[in-house]
């Protein structure tokens, strides 16, 4: 989702019921932030049909989780590390959208790089995190306990992934000096996908391990 | 902007006029005399089937008087208000009236909510079961479900199985019930979603794996006698269309006797096949035998050894026609699915006969050439 | 007729080699290519549509080799119906007509415009692939329910039931960046002085259907994704044996679908409410009102689901039933709003009209047909028999397909510059109109009765014969009503009349241009001031404000 603003914005713009006037400047957010935030409503969407299947699953199962895993899934394993490294890197992200909105370029780009880091570390702790329950016998094909959790954890992984590489796209346009404290609406609509791929998880967590 | 008052000759409204009336009167005529029975129900043949009929009856006047209002106001604007060469000034620019506004919306509302109250109040005769309400039914039936046929078993007080029908609809399967009593159905099935419908008790219910589903109907005593076509209503595959059934009304005391034919054939030790007679193995798994060509001694009694490999729900047997596949020669009662029987056939003369499952007769896979020679 | 021009000689806006129309980002171009893929999908859907009423013209299987082909005529039938004809016809039509009704010069984002576009021919292509794998294409119906659906050997063994999936994963995400497209350019490129509440009805439901999009699709996306994983990686959600919940899928499934339908026919009810007023010469009657039903259809649409799914036994049933009566309120709310913007209007019967009539009157039918099943007792005779056919070929065609084809006849001027034939136009209506009823009505008739849906054959003695063989008489009607259509579109497309920047006297900003208009739309917008800004300039009623640039039209009103 990139910005691609209108080539001829002269006659088209905002205009809550204002007199004609050329030469209006945009009002309000900006149409690739207004986008971002629609794409992540229907990404909520998304997921909350795979959250719907999983307590109705759930429901129809007793015990949960299943006595052949009943510890499999251990809230203070490594997997609590990969949850703080996630957070903390909600915290980098928007450090970074700090920087650039005081046009501090530098610390723009040391942000953006330790969010990028953040995102790959998490994601190698997931797949280490899978190798592990694969060795253990749960798999995708195991009963709907093992299907529900590597749906929902791949599916949140895949928009880790998708979230790692538009980091890199602004990690790389940043450091080509493309943002300033005016012109920065991608790095705006990143963070914001970033900080939802984030409470996602959030949840996720607290569903699949504490709850 | 200028309105000028429209002049017309009453002649043109009396023809407007003419013409709604006119659509009404058909719309009437149609609905209300034998023509318009097409629209109506069946017959309904349950005392629950009784009360959705004269619900339907109620909602479609309703609809039908919805219709004409509308489709007449339709009819009348078209007709009425066809701009003329005349017509140069704009007519009246209306842009609301929040009085018929209103009135449009309460008088729906008012509608929606007086058919939701009958509908819901219907719904609770017509989904009332003695076994919810801590009684107990007249009679227990336990249907169950497969690709493609049906199986009813018979349940006594206790709830225990006292007898099955597998035969399927060619050989007179089917749900024999009594009439006047209450009739408790349970529904399960092993495979895909299946659907329990008879038109003429206006009613049907899913037949859904991993969850039991129930209900209770009771048959009018008028419908003594009668044959009620059933059919699956949920696709479930290629047979689906094939997936029939009939419930057959009896008194109380043919169903008595029926019923104990039942429990006697199924009691009934297996007449032992001759010794020495040839045995046939043959398999059926996925609505398929294992072996679609078989050979046997000419005028000499065989015996097929059948295996029903499917799911419990499914059943299957092995009748035999002759090869033009009209005379049916041999024929045997389906077992379930995980069961085997040893069927005994007589002495036939040489020739090419056909096996087939009288369960599956649609089923290409499920019919096979038996050599005689 | 007004044939001043607003901008000199923009016809050759359509011109361009086959390569510009490969690339372009030019939403006009690619609102065009979404109407022509959608009508070519109508003609695939409809060959299997005649394929279904052929085989079904007399009891016995006859054209087909087994029930199976039948189920993969009437699967592949509704989902190029629905996925790949009405709902892309009617984003075709809106990304054709939106941004010029609202004065923008493009959507907001023109690449991704194109990409959703281009998703389409893929996902269909992927769809009808599923004819050449071993197995056929999916066959477990447009529903596709587990377990019927899963991979079991009775059940959708081949990988046309995973085609299945992916095309329909690829066009739900087409629809979705379409949604989002819509929404962005509605709330932030209108021009100035088009408030919320002077916006053309026809935006107004593209904005909600567009909300509909957005928040409906990923859902059924999800499910999905979850038939998918159980049918290839030994998934367990839908498989009752393995510890899933068969009805799962269908609460997901109908959570999109049926605010799907309203997709599916609220931006046909915005072509009605631009036609209805124009050639009444009127203003719609109760402008808000209608927003107001069209919003609260949108939202009543998301706590119905489940009355699809009465006869589960798993739904709580009061509930669905009385919130699925509820939407008859704000629906009948339009219809009298539509009525009356005719009454006491003066109506000119061009061909857009008497399609926006055809959709009054048979729209109609459908939603009270529909309202039956809402009473749960009669859903219990009705569901699954051909009485529901009945209902969602009233509401799809006689509604949707209708209303696109008045919206095809009322905006082919400003999308070629030349006039359709207005008696070819009505030719296609009669035969279209006579054929529809024939095929269709009949089938309440048979549904009543008892004939399931879902069927490739019929017992010969249960009473279905007449009927079944009148609609198919009536399909081949339609089918033929098609003829006149496609040659108008051809033969006007050279010859045609020329018809001007407005040729109707239209109200919305679409008609302030030329026709066809340039690439970047507009030279100079009109003064918005109203919901009918080229209205009030044609009457002078902005007049001093130095804006009103339209010359005023036709007929020389003493205004
Ligand atoms: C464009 C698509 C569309 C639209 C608009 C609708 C509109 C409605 N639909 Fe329909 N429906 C479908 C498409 C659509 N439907 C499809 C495709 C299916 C089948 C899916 C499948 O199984 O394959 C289906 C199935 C379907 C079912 C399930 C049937 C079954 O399987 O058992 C039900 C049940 O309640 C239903 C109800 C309704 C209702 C109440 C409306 C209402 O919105 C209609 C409201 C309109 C009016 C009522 C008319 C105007 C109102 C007035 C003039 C006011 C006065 C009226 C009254 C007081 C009643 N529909
Ligand atoms: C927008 C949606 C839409 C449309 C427009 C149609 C259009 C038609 N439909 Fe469809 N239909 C559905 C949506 C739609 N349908 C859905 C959702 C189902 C449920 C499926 C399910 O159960 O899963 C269904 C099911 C369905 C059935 C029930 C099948 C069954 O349950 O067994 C039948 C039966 O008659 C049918 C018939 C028709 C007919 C005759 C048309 C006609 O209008 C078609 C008219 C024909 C044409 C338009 C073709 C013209 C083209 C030519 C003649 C070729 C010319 C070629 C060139 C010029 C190159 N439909
Ligand atoms: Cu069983 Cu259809
Ligand atoms: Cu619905």
């Amino acid at each position: 989702m990139t910005a691609e603003a209108p080539a001829l914005t002269a006659s088209a713009g905002h205009g809550e019921g204002h007199a004609p006037a050329s030469g209006h400047a945009q009002r309000g957010i900006s149409n690739p932030i207004l986008g971002m935030l629609l794409f992540i409503t229907s990404e909520v969407m998304f997921f909350s049909g795979l959250f719907a299947a999983y307590f109705s699953t759930r429901a129809a199962n007793a015990p949960w989780p299943p006595d052949v895993f009943k510890d499999i899934l251990d809230p203070l394993g490594p997997i609590i590390i990969a949850t703080i490294i996630l957070i903390a890197s909600s915290f980098t992200c928007q450090f970074a959208v700090w920087s650039i909105r005081r046009g501090d370029r530098k610390g723009f780009v040391r942000n953006i790089s330790i969010t990028f880091v953040l995102g790959i570390i998490f994601l190698v702790m997931q797949v280490y995190d899978y190798t592990i329950l694969f060795s253990e016998g749960m798999t995708l094909g195991s009963g709907p306990f093992g299907t529900t959790y590597f749906t929902l954890t791949g599916f949140h992984g895949a928009h880790v992934f998708g979230g790692v590489l538009m980091l890199g796209v602004i990690l790389y346009r940043g450091m080509a000096g493309q943002f300033s404290a005016k012109h920065h609406d991608a790095v705006e609509a990143v963070s914001l996908y970033w900080h939802f791929v984030d409470i996602v998880w959030i949840l996720l967590f607290s569903i699949l391990y504490l709850l | 902007m200028s309105t000028s008052p429209r002049k017309r000759p009453a002649s043109e409204a009396l023809v407007a006029g003419g013409v709604v009336v006119l659509l009404i009167a058909i719309v009437g005529i149609i609905f209300f005399t034998g023509a318009g029975s097409e629209l109506y129900p069946p017959k309904p043949a349950t005392v629950q089937a009784k009360e959705v009929a004269s619900l339907y009856d109620l909602v479609f006047a309703i609809a039908v008087a919805i219709f004409v209002a509308v489709e007449g106001l339709i009819i009348w604007s078209i007709l009425r208000y066809r701009r003329r060469p005349t017509d140069v000034d704009l007519p009246p620019q209306t842009h609301g009236n929040n009085f018929v506004e209103v009135l449009w919306t309460l008088i729906p509302t008012v509608i929606v909510l007086y058919l939701f109250a009958i509908s819901w109040q219907t719904l609770n005769s017509v989904d009332y079961t003695s076994v919810a309400n801590g009684q107990k039914p007249d009679v227990q039936i336990h249907v169950l479900a497969g690709q493609f046929q049906w199986q009813f078993e018979y349940l006594d007080a206790n709830g225990k199985v006292v007898a099955t029908q597998t035969k399927p609809l060619g050989e007179g399967g089917g749900m024999a019930v009594p009439v006047g009593k209450k009739v408790y159905v349970t529904l399960s099935s092993g495979d895909v979603i299946h659907a329990w419908y008879v038109p003429r008790f206006l009613f049907k219910r899913d037949v859904i794996p991993g969850q039991t589903n129930n209900f209770e109907f009771t048959v009018d005593p008028a419908e003594v006698g009668q044959t009620f076509r059933g059919q699956c209503a949920e696709l479930c595959g290629t047979g689906h269309n094939a997936m029939q059934f009939q419930v057959v009304a009896m008194t109380q005391a043919d169903y008595d006797a029926w019923l104990a034919k039942l429990v006697e054939a199924a009691n009934a030790t297996p007449v032992p096949p001759p010794s020495g007679a040839p045995v046939l193995a043959l398999d059926a798994k996925n609505i398929a035998y294992d072996n679609r060509a078989l050979e046997v001694p000419a005028n000499a009694p065989f015996v097929i050894a059948f295996k029903n490999d499917d799911p419990s729900t499914i059943t299957h047997d092995v009748d035999l026609r002759a090869a033009d596949g009209t005379t049916v020669v041999a024929n045997q009662d389906p077992i379930a699915g995980g069961t085997t029987a040893q069927y005994s056939y007589p002495a036939l003369p040489a020739g090419t006969y056909q096996f087939f499952c009288s369960v599956h007769p649609g089923v290409a896979a499920m019919t096979g050439t038996l050599t005689v020679k | 007729m007004a044939t001043h021009a607003l901008s000199p000689a923009a016809v050759p806006a359509y011109r361009g080699g086959l390569y510009e129309w490969l690339t372009t980002t030019d939403h006009k171009k690619i609102g065009i290519m979404y109407l022509i893929n959608s009508f070519v999908f109508f003609l695939i859907g409809g060959i299997f549509a005649l394929l279904v009423r052929t085989e079904l013209a007399a009891p016995g299987i006859q054209l087909f080799t087994n029930e199976h082909v039948y189920n993969e005529a009437f699967s592949i039938h509704a989902t190029v119906m629905i996925f790949l004809f009405i709902i892309p016809m009617l984003a075709g039509l809106g990304n054709y007509v939106v941004p010029l009704m609202i004065g923008a010069p493009d959507m907001a984002f023109p690449r991704i415009n194109a990409l959703s576009f281009w998703m389409l021919p893929l996902g269909g292509i992927l769809l009808l692939a599923g004819f050449l794998t071993p197995g056929g294409a999916a066959a477990a119906g447009w529903t596709s329910y587990p377990p019927l659906s899963e991979r079991g050997a009775l059940a959708s063994p081949g990988p046309g039931q995973d085609l299945w999936i992916v095309a329909l994963i690829l066009i739900g995400t087409s629809s979705i960046l379409g949604g989002i497209n819509f929404l962005v350019t509605i709330f932030k490129m209108r021009a100035p002085g088009l408030t919320l509440f002077r916006m053309p009805i026809m935006v107004w439901t593209m904005l909600v259907t567009s909300v509909l999009v957005v928040m409906a699709t990923p859902v059924i996306t999800s499910a999905l994704v979850m038939l998918f994983i159980d049918r290839n990686y030994g998934g367990s959600f839908f498989l009752p044996d393995k510890g899933g919940t068969a009805v799962l899928y269908q609460n997901v499934f109908w959570f999109y679908s049926h605010p799907a339908v309203y997709v599916m026919v609220l931006p046909a009810m915005g072509v009605i409410s631009e036609v209805l007023p124009v050639f009444s010469r009127k203003p719609l009657f109760g402008y808000k009102a209608f927003i107001f039903a069209t919003a609260g259809i949108g939202a009543l649409g998301f706590s119905v689901w489940a009355h699809h799914m009465f006869t589960t036994g798993a739904v709580f049933l009061p509930f669905f039933s009385l919130m699925t009566f509820l939407i008859a309120v704000p629906t009948g709310v339009k219809m009298f709003n539509w009525v009356f913007t005719l009454f006491r209007g003066q109506l000119t019967f061009s061909t857009p009209l008497i399609f926006a009539i055809g959709f009054l009157t048979m729209f109609l039918i459908g939603g009270i047909n529909g309202a039956f099943s809402a009473s749960v007792p009669i859903d219990f005779a009705l569901q699954d028999t051909y009485w529901v056919v009945a209902h969602l070929h009233y509401v799809l065609f006689g509604g949707s397909v209708f209303g696109v084809f008045a919206g095809i006849y009322y905006w082919f001027p400003k999308m070629t510059g030349r006039m359709l034939s207005e008696s070819l136009g009505k030719v296609h209506f009669v035969i279209m109109f006579i054929g529809f009823n024939l095929t269709f009505f009949p089938m309440h008739m048979l549904g009543i009765k008892g004939m399931p849906r879902r069927i490739a054959d019929y017992a010969s003695d249960a009473g279905w014969n007449d009927w079944n063989l009148l609609a198919t008489i009536g399909g081949f009607m339609i089918a033929v009503s098609m003829l006149p259509f496609i040659w108008n579109v051809f033969v006007s497309l050279r010859n045609g009349k020329i018809a001007g920047d407005d040729p109707w006297e239209g109200n919305t900003l679409e008609w302030a241009t030329s026709s066809p208009p340039p690439a970047y739309n507009f030279d100079r917008l009109p003064d918005i001031r109203s919901e009918r800004p080229v209205f009030d300039a044609r009457h002078g009623l902005n007049a001093g404000h130095g804006h009103a640039a339209i010359a005023a039209g036709g007929h020389g009103e003493a205004s």
